[in-house]
């Protein structure tokens, strides 16, 4: 039933129709909507699940593990600050090899005190061991919780949905909801391969010397390689009842793009209005979104760019000193392919700031026009005296 | 996706867990304190001159256990609808949600629980099986006959405990009805006939017979009659005089509310017609004022049932209004019916006049604070008034009407907390009125406990065993005893210390409004002398009660259970233990109990 959702709300019916019993959070903007709308559900008995109120980031995810090891479905939502303070408890929930789902609302960290949409707090996470899977509007962003719940619970890791923040997190569009016995048929009920059991007490995640230690990562590192195949099961699965695909990657036009533009979230829209103008024109232009980040899906990348004689990365992030997050890895993915496109690093729209096709437009001819890639990620639109005063 | 298509992918899950039982490791042996549950005193139950279970009475009522709330209330107090109307609940002004928000209307609850109790057919008397036999129960017959003097609060209640201890037990009233005060001195509209006759039939159940008409004094043979002991509480209905010049003219303020109170049973049309008559007559005029002398709670009766007569009453009090022994509500519903108030003046002399009394007052000031902590006041020299007034009612006080002073002196005397009592071949034992500091309707029903229990351990163990049997019966810090703590009950293994708001976790107890019952508007009650709220409704009651925050007693909330990092709280036959094996001491448990009911303790250690 198409029904018009903000896409905070797209999110919290997700997690509602996947009967969800445990919920914990704490309010940040512009996560809030999020778990306001669960709580609400939890409340008026919509939705048969605890929603545990907390005091802080660090706690809601310490919550979430524990009902999680309790062998129950959680979830949560963060955002910027908020996902900061959890940085720790990130880092025991996939050590933990625990099927959280979150979702995790893209805001700029302060100072310079700023609610608005900026990529670095999710992509600071990228070595905690979650799954990371970035939405482009509303309806993507209800799929991929759906998803992602099927997905965290195959390969008993957590997942990580990521919204831009107003963008997608306060923007109303028309969302197909789907139904509850849909969803049922899509998503079983979860079933732990272990869990804390107090009939049978035992010592779980104690202290691991070096002769295992290393084992337990591989472990990790192991599991996350299975993910593209298993994520590849889920959208069809996903796509056999719902009738939408998604993918790790999405190429648009890009087989015989001399130009591809790569990016993630709400700016590859901006983009496809962009590439479908410029191709209009007769230009050999195209656009590879990102979907998926971890695990980050090298052969799905190096297959859609291969081609190209150039690749412009617009990156909503920044790594202070080394420029553009999803350059550096797109750069590092393409590196020992024989035949590889340059790799053009752009860092644009942080802290909310607009992206708009003229932007993207910008992008595209500088990097049709440049002779060489360049050392450093290129700053655009922006004010260099007021930068560099 | 199906469960064995999810399983058919090999996910890699090595982790680290032991493959032993963690059961091998005895935490409890780190533990050098240990928590233990022990059920304390709430601040509420003390301030009770009944000593009432309070948080328990809430904990069972917020269940919707009427039954049992009223059982838990009838253990202490036989007259639950009569003290829900009339208490001046101090309990409420100790409660400790107070400091959180604001005090559960323990008051009004009192009310709903024993009407719905009733009304649920929870039986009528407290002796039947299913209201409240098992509980309370009738002692084994003692062969002791007791003589009480008066039917009135204290009366009542020294019968209802003793008939429940095992004595026979006759009380002898002078007036044609029984009930004393609560009868004739407190007005239908504040506790309605029907109401009292319902306890009073209730006690009449446990076996006690009310001789009515038939007044008594201590110059009855009572000993060659048979009788052990004579409870005296006979109050003091003889209202004393204003002492001034004219001082006959003025009406006796106790024997108005007698007189109106009769006419109100006959038929309840007598007095409105009264009231008709002086509306129809375009009101009173302004000289039909009327004056009540004094500043207690009858002198706000006697003013109130003016007002329902269609006079214009002015209180006239020699002292502040704050310092008027009347109930602060008593006094602002007084006000709000259109009582008027003059305070700081005394009456000098009262006079004949062609249009009515001349009441000649002087102009007090109020001056440093006495030993009994109220203000002195003192005349403010050469100014005097004069009121003109339609009749003058005096309330300024009451003594009993047969003197007992050197009765109550006699050698041997105890003095007890509420009450005196008199040990010899018959003993006395004088309760109420006579004996309370406070002179209230709970304060009366406490002190006829006290002497029934005093009497009760004098028969069993003699003279010497009461102060400290009676001391053993104390609610925390007293002067309250309980029957519970007496006849060995479950409330027995509480410990006496009582829990403040700072010894509770309030973190649990969100903030939530009182609920209040609904008022008549002023106007309205003002016109009629049916009663003037309604009470509370089922669904308010059950709010109300769950606000409730049980001090100092589980509930059964199980956060201990929750919070456990060791699960060595272990729920059995609905009670809770803690697993000394496992239990290594934390506190967590103690520190998550929002009540209070648990305790850590060095000793625990010992094993």
């Amino acid at each position: 039933m198409k029904k018009v959702l903000e896409g905070s709300q797209a999110v919290a019916h997700a997690v509602q129709l996947a009967r969800t019993k445990v919920i914990s959070a704490y309010p940040i903007t512009p996560q809030t909507h999020i778990v306001e709308e669960l709580a609400k559900f939890c409340a008026d008995g919509t939705l048969d699940g605890q929603f545990i109120c907390v005091e802080s980031e660090h706690s809601a995810m310490a919550s979430v593990i524990g009902a999680s090891s309790g062998g129950v479905r959680t979830f949560t939502a963060s955002s910027s600050h908020g996902l900061a303070l959890m940085h720790e408890m990130l880092h025991w929930a996939s050590g933990a090899r625990l099927p959280i789902v979150m979702a995790e609302v893209n805001r700029a960290l302060g100072p310079g005190w700023n609610l608005w949409m900026d990529q670095t707090d999710s992509l600071a996470q990228r070595d905690t061991g979650w799954i990371q899977l970035y939405c482009e509007d509303g309806q993507e962003a209800l799929d991929t919780t759906l998803e992602a719940f099927l997905l965290a619970e195959i390969v008993n890791l957590p997942v990580m949905v990521v919204l831009d923040a107003f963008f997608l997190s306060h923007t109303y569009e028309p969302v197909d909801l789907p139904e509850q016995e849909e969803v049922d048929r899509f998503l079983p009920p979860f079933s732990p391969k272990f869990r804390l059991d107090t009939e049978h007490p035992c010592g779980m995640h104690e202290m691991s010397q070096p002769p295992v230690y290393m084992e337990m990562r591989k472990s990790i590192q192991a599991a996350m390689e299975t993910v593209p195949e298993v994520l590849a099961k889920v959208d069809a699965d996903f796509a056999s009842i719902f009738g939408r695909h998604y993918g790790p990657v999405e190429a648009v036009d890009c087989d015989d793009a001399d130009v591809i533009l790569v990016m993630a979230g709400t700016t590859a829209s901006t983009c496809r209005e962009l590439v479908r103008e410029l191709r209009a024109k007769g230009e050999k232009v195209g656009l590879l979104k990102l979907r998926m980040f971890r695990p980050f899906p090298v052969a799905a990348i190096r297959e859609s760019l291969a081609k190209a004689k150039k690749v412009a990365v617009v990156d909503r992030n920044n790594s202070a000193g080394a420029g553009g997050i999803f350059a550096q890895e797109i750069r590092s993915a393409l590196c020992n392919c024989g035949k590889r496109p340059e790799v053009y690093s752009y860092v644009a729209g942080l802290g909310g700031r607009d992206i708009t096709t003229k932007t993207l437009e910008g992008i595209y001819r500088m990097t049709l026009e440049a002779a060489e890639p360049g050392l450093e990620s290129r700053w655009v639109e922006i004010d260099e005296e007021l930068a560099l005063s | 996706m199906t469960r064995t298509e999810m399983d058919s992918f090999r996910i890699p899950l090595f982790f680290s867990r032991s493959e032993t039982s963690t059961e091998a490791n005895r935490t409890g042996n780190w533990c050098f304190v240990r928590p233990s549950y022990r059920d304390r005193t709430a601040p509420c139950s003390e301030a009770c001159p009944c000593g009432t279970d309070i948080p328990r009475v809430e904990t069972l009522a917020a269940k919707g256990l009427h039954a049992e709330a009223w059982r838990t209330i009838l253990m202490e107090n036989p007259l639950p609808a009569t003290c829900g109307r009339v208490c001046f609940h101090p309990c409420e002004k100790a409660c400790n949600r107070g400091e959180l928000d604001e005090a559960i209307s323990v008051n009004a609850l009192e009310r709903f629980i024993a009407e719905a109790a009733q009304a649920g057919g929870a039986a009528t008397a407290p002796d039947r099986a299913g209201g409240g036999a098992e509980a309370i129960g009738r002692g084994k017959p003692t062969g002791k006959k007791v003589a009480v003097i008066g039917s009135g609060p204290a009366g009542l209640s020294a019968a209802c405990f003793l008939a429940r201890l095992g004595h026979d037990c006759e009380i002898f009233e002078s007036a044609d009805e029984a009930g004393g005060l609560l009868r004739w001195g407190i007005p239908e509209y504040r506790l309605p006939g029907p109401v009292l006759a319902r306890e009073v039939k209730a006690i009449e159940g446990l076996g006690v017979k009310i001789r009515c008409g038939e007044g008594r004094d201590l110059s009855y043979p009572f000993k060659d009659k048979g009788y052990a002991a004579v409870v005296v509480a006979c109050g003091q209905a003889r209202a004393l005089g204003l002492g001034v010049p004219g001082e006959e003219l003025a009406k006796d303020g106790l024997d108005f509310l007698r007189e109106t109170r009769r006419e109100t049973r006959a038929t309840g049309a007598a007095v409105a017609t009264r009231a008709a008559q002086a509306a129809s007559a375009g009101g009173a005029a302004p000289d039909a004022r009327v004056a009540v002398i004094g500043g207690g709670n009858s002198a706000i009766d006697v003013a109130r049932t003016l007002v329902r007569l269609g006079q214009k009453p002015l209180i006239v009090y020699r002292r502040r209004r704050e310092d008027m022994p009347a109930f602060t509500q008593e006094v602002e519903r007084a006000l709000a019916e259109g009582v008027e108030l003059l305070e700081l003046e005394a009456p000098l002399a009262l006079a004949r006049d062609a249009k009515g009394i001349r009441l000649s007052l002087q102009e007090m000031r109020s001056g440093e604070p006495g030993p009994d902590g109220r203000r002195r006041v003192e005349a403010v020299k050469g100014s005097t008034s004069d009121l003109l007034v339609s009749a003058v009612y005096a309330a300024i006080g009451a003594e009993a009407e047969a003197p007992y002073e050197a009765a109550m002196q006699a050698a041997g005397a105890l003095t007890l907390g509420r009450s005196r009592l008199v040990p010899g071949p018959l003993a006395l034992a004088f309760t109420g009125d006579l004996t309370t500091k406070d002179k209230s309707v709970s304060d009366a029903i406490a002190s006829g406990k006290e002497a029934a229990l005093a009497l009760d351990v004098l028969f069993r163990e003699g003279a010497d065993a009461v102060e400290a049997r009676l001391a053993a019966c104390r609610i925390g810090a007293g002067p309250s005893l309980s029957m519970e703590l007496y006849l060995g009950g479950e409330r027995s293994k509480r410990d006496g210390k009582v829990v403040h708001a700072a010894d509770l976790n309030t973190a649990y107890f969100p903030r939530a409004a009182r609920t209040v019952p609904h008022v008549a508007r002023p106007a309205v009650a003002a016109g009629s002398f049916a009663e003037a709220e309604p009470g509370f409704d089922a669904a308010e009651a059950l709010a109300e009660a769950g606000r409730c925050m049980s001090c100092a007693t589980c509930n059964d909330c199980d956060n201990c259970r929750t919070f456990c990092p060791e699960v060595a709280v272990k729920v059995q036959d609905g009670g809770r233990d803690i697993n000394a094996d496992y239990c290594k001491g934390c506190g967590v448990c103690v520190e998550e109990c929002p009540r209070g009911a648990m305790v850590m303790g060095a000793e625990e250690t010992k094993r």
